[in-house]
């Protein structure tokens, strides 16, 4: 199983600190049955799932006709990577999509976190409610920014009509460019909160002494900023930016209730073309394949950030 | 301690009144900050009190002048769309998934935690791993699977699916929890006598309710969230869930039935943000221990 191999040397160096103290003067089990339900589930549905889905990147699978699934071999590899444009397409996006989105709010994260550092008492309210988007499902940020970014009757272009800023309705989610912005867009008002949370935990734990000490040294706002938060911030942006990288390359909801992967594909990630392949064309063995090669770009992502949990837990 | 502490809340404001153009700044940034997040929930629930002609408007007012339950009533007694069918399943599922998971998890998180077992490092760093697969490289295999055990179209078969997306990161979670519970309380019962599942249910589940309730609120918050699994593995409306029933029900290029799906976006948020928000406290490291279910 490839999850459980690839990550694993990381683990030779032993037991971490509190586990080593915990040790007592009994022999090491092999296995412990209490953690068993948690191995059977995980195995059973997430484990199977992964063989499965290896297995079936080399057939012609098809969902309409599961039992009549042939071996192709390596066909469907071959075709991905020489002769299927979309699955180009759909990495591109998926990168457009990730970095723009985890970049923006990060950056609008941290800066609401830096002014409101230093809000008091009842003003932190101020901070809550900037945090209010966190608390909307997905599905909902989905229906409801497919509502504003609507050509006709969506308030996003009455309100830049009536500021004067365009003439003619743009139409956003019915063009490539428009709609893969008005999907980021809605990304990035859901996503900020949590950075604006992950920064605000970071800048609380710069200690007192270090602040005062600068200050000491007169040491003006910028200098403040750039020489003294933003390394102590360093630790909070790498976790924090991995886990949005990483949520947002599996990202479906959004995407798919917003645009469906359209208008004809400048929206498709490679999580809503795998859904496509498999459910809309029944393309079960292509799939896969695509899903296989998602895998291990991801499997990457997930070591770099296993790697850092345990090297820094948060 | 405090005598660090103070100096820094005086000289924080000072500071700044001394910085004006920096102040100002400052105090934009919050003024945009808070409108633009406050912005879209406010068209949503101003859409879904005005009359549904209001809402259909090609140029819809700012504010609802005729403030109208119809919409709210459409939904919850008129029932053109089966709305309260869909509520009933996710409450229903996610609930059952949520209980499922915590239980599961508080056992594995307090083995990780706790006992000492060679595969231990191993296998609890696959878990951490599995939290980051996006659902949809399983979720065919998945339906083959329930397929093959005739659980397509089955509140039991969604569960499955929710339950196994939420015990890595709800492991990870209780983990946490029991990390920070004092070993010698668990000695203490160990020398009175207590066998392992007693001193887990009897001393330490009661000093880590805080942890099951944050850990179940997520699992829930996953759940409720979920598109992609009953948006595959039901395909029978009297077993769909919101988010696929909503979508199928409002979103195409011919429904403008606008005061109609802000009615059902607010009757989605509500019971998510009161979990939500009742959490709050636990959200930053609940995050980071990975709230990554792909849904």
């Amino acid at each position: 199983m490839a999850v459980a191999s690839a990550p694993a040397p990381t683990v030779s160096g032993g037991p971490s600190l509190p586990a080593r103290r915990a040790r007592s003067r009994r022999r090491t089990p092999v296995f412990d049955w209490m953690a068993l339900p948690a191995v059977i589930v995980l195995a059973g549905v997430i484990g199977y799932p992964i063989v499965r889905a290896v297995q079936l990147s080399f057939t012609n699978s098809n969902l309409l006709s599961a039992g009549a699934a042939k071996s192709v071999g390596l066909q469907n590899y071959k075709t991905l990577f020489t002769n299927d444009p979309v699955f180009w397409q759909a990495l591109e996006h998926t990168a457009v999509y990730t970095f723009v989105s985890v970049a923006a709010a990060a950056l609008i994260g941290l800066a609401l976190a830096l002014a409101t550092e230093n809000l008091g008492g009842a003003w932190r309210i101020l901070r809550t409610l900037m945090l209010t988007p966190w608390g909307v499902p997905v599905i909902v940020v989905a229906f409801l920014f497919y509502y504003m970014f609507q050509d006709r009757g969506g308030v996003v272009n009455q309100a830049l009509t009536s500021l004067g800023i365009i003439h003619t309705p743009i139409l956003w989610l019915g063009t490539g460019k428009w709609a893969m912005i008005a999907v980021i867009i809605a990304n990035v008002w859901s996503t900020t909160p949590f950075f604006l949370l992950m920064f605000t935990a970071a800048l609380a734990s710069v200690p007192n002494e270090v602040i005062e000490a600068a200050r000491v040294d007169r040491a003006g706002p910028m200098a403040m900023l750039t020489r003294i938060k933003l390394p102590y911030l360093r630790n909070a942006a790498v976790l924090g930016s991995l886990l949005m990288v990483i949520q947002n390359f599996n990202n479906f909801p959004l995407i798919y209730s917003m645009t469906k992967g359209g208008p004809v594909y400048s929206t498709t990630t490679l999580v809503i073309y795998v859904y496509q392949l498999a459910f809309d064309q029944f393309h079960l063995g292509f799939a896969s394949a695509v899903g296989v090669i998602w895998l291990i770009i991801l499997l990457v992502f997930a070591g770099l950030f296993i790697r850092l949990m345990r090297t820094n837990p948060a | 301690m405090t005598a660090v502490a103070a100096p820094v809340r005086l000289a924080g404001p000072g500071r700044l009144r001394r910085w004006r153009p920096g102040r100002a700044a400052v105090v934009a940034l919050i003024l945009v900050g808070i409108a633009v997040a406050l912005a879209p929930v406010y068209w949503m629930l101003a859409t879904s009190l005005k009359t549904p002609f209001a809402a259909t408007s090609l140029t819809p007012s700012y504010f609802p002048h005729h403030l109208s339950m119809s919409n709210y009533n459409e939904l919850l007694v008129k029932g053109v769309v089966p709305f309260k069918t869909y509520l009933a399943n996710s409450v229903l599922t996610s609930v059952i998934a949520s209980v499922v998971a915590v239980a599961i998890s508080a056992l594995a998180g307090y083995s990780f935690s706790r006992s000492r077992w060679r595969l231990r490092g191993p296998t609890s760093v696959a878990v951490l791993a599995t939290q980051m697969l996006p659902l949809v490289v399983f979720v065919g295999p998945l339906y083959l699977l329930l397929l093959d055990a005739h659980l397509l179209n089955t509140y039991t078969g969604l569960v499955i699916g929710y339950t196994s997306f939420a015990i890595p990161f709800g492991s990870w979670l209780m983990k946490g929890f029991f990390d920070s519970v004092p070993v010698e309380l668990e000695e203490a019962a160990r020398v009175d006598g207590y066998g392992r599942l007693s001193i887990l249910f009897r001393v330490v589940i009661p000093t880590v309710i805080p942890g099951l309730l944050t850990t179940g609120v997520f699992v829930f918050i996953n759940s409720w969230n979920n598109l992609l699994y009953p948006l595959t593995l039901i395909t029978n409306n009297s077993h769909q869930t919101l988010p696929p029933g909503l979508l199928d029900s409002f979103v195409g290029e011919f429904n403008t039935d606008w005061g109609g799906m802000m009615a059902a976006a607010v009757l989605t948020t509500i019971p998510l943000a009161v979990a939500f928000f009742a959490v709050q406290r636990y959200m930053v490291r609940g995050m980071t221990a990975g709230a990554l279910a792909g849904t």
